[in-house]
């Protein structure tokens, strides 16, 4: 979908995705790679869980969401925009993930358009994760 | 640099669970490197051309996050302290695209620490901004909680 043919109401979402324990391990050893920006990977202890185990982290579902929107509005996004992103439920190891969008307005004002989104993260039940919204703006 | 600067500083924690109102987190410089993209971006699946080419190529602005992580390090050596911390929040607005390669500003400061149902809440707004002319490129408020316990209904 573009943004030209989005209207108010419609819907965007992601192919289904297991949360693996290698996806949290991903952005587990991302943390201290970035932080040694040394040219190698490195490594770190998992330290979210509870008693039903290991949950990843939720920039894990933000940037899902962020994939979204970007393959939707692409790098204009990146120019100017806006998201928000509330950790709703935790979510676990292999847990089914959908990020989704919903445009809820579009404002037109000179060659700008203005999308205002509600975003979320379901799992295969409908049940939210993750919720939030985003502000993407294009230019004629 | 932007609304806060090193004169303002507070006496930070030297614990993230010590940090209150107030405090002042960085500023911290450092350069944007290609390694730090393209890593961070295949961690999170963003497999677009954007973050992996090897001219033209930006930042995720989601990559914010872990400047946060940055300033905790500097301001805060002594680690996470007593208590777990969990983020809860993420709030970004993307003022501009911040290319790869570019010397970059980042500070903060603690906004809010509020106790609601047993939790206590520690609100961080942040700035990043072009170290050579101060340009605003993403601002952003980070939410985390201390001492977190899931709920069971």
């Amino acid at each position: 979908m573009t943004p030209a043919t989005l209207k108010v109401g419609s819907e965007l979402r992601t192919a289904p995705r297991e949360m693996t324990r290698e996806r949290m391990r991903w952005y587990v050893d991302a943390q201290p790679t970035v932080a040694h920006d040394d040219g190698r990977i490195h490594t770190q202890e998992p330290t979210i869980h509870d008693d039903d185990g290991i949950i990843a982290d939720g920039m894990i579902s933000t940037n899902w969401i962020m994939g979204l929107l970007l393959d939707t509005f692409g790098t204009d996004f990146l120019h100017k925009g806006k998201l928000r992103t509330k950790y709703i439920a935790p979510i676990y190891e292999d847990q089914v993930v959908i990020s989704r969008a919903r445009v809820t307005a579009i404002e037109q004002a000179g060659d700008t358009t203005t999308y205002r989104m509600e975003v979320w993260c379901e799992d295969d039940t409908a049940k939210k994760l993750t919720v939030g919204e985003a502000v993407a703006y294009t230019k004629a | 640099m932007g609304k806060w600067n090193c004169e303002e500083t507070m006496a930070v924690g030297q614990y993230t669970s010590d940090l209150e109102p107030g405090d002042v987190l960085g500023p911290v410089e450092y350069t944007l490197s290609p390694f730090v993209v393209r890593e961070y971006c295949h961690a999170v699946e963003l497999h677009q051309d954007c973050f992996q080419q090897a001219k033209g190529a930006v930042m995720p602005p989601t990559l914010i996050h872990l400047d946060k992580l940055r300033l905790y390090r500097h301001a805060c050596p002594k680690g996470t302290g007593p208590h777990a911390r969990v983020h809860i929040e993420y709030d970004a607005t993307f003022h501009e695209a911040v290319p790869v390669g570019a010397r970059l500003r980042v500070g903060g400061k603690v906004s809010e620490r509020i106790e609601k149902r047993g939790r206590t809440y520690v609100y961080i707004d942040m700035e990043l901004r072009a170290a050579e002319d101060d340009r605003l490129l993403i601002s952003y408020r980070d939410t985390v909680t201390l001492s977190y316990r899931e709920t069971k209904a």
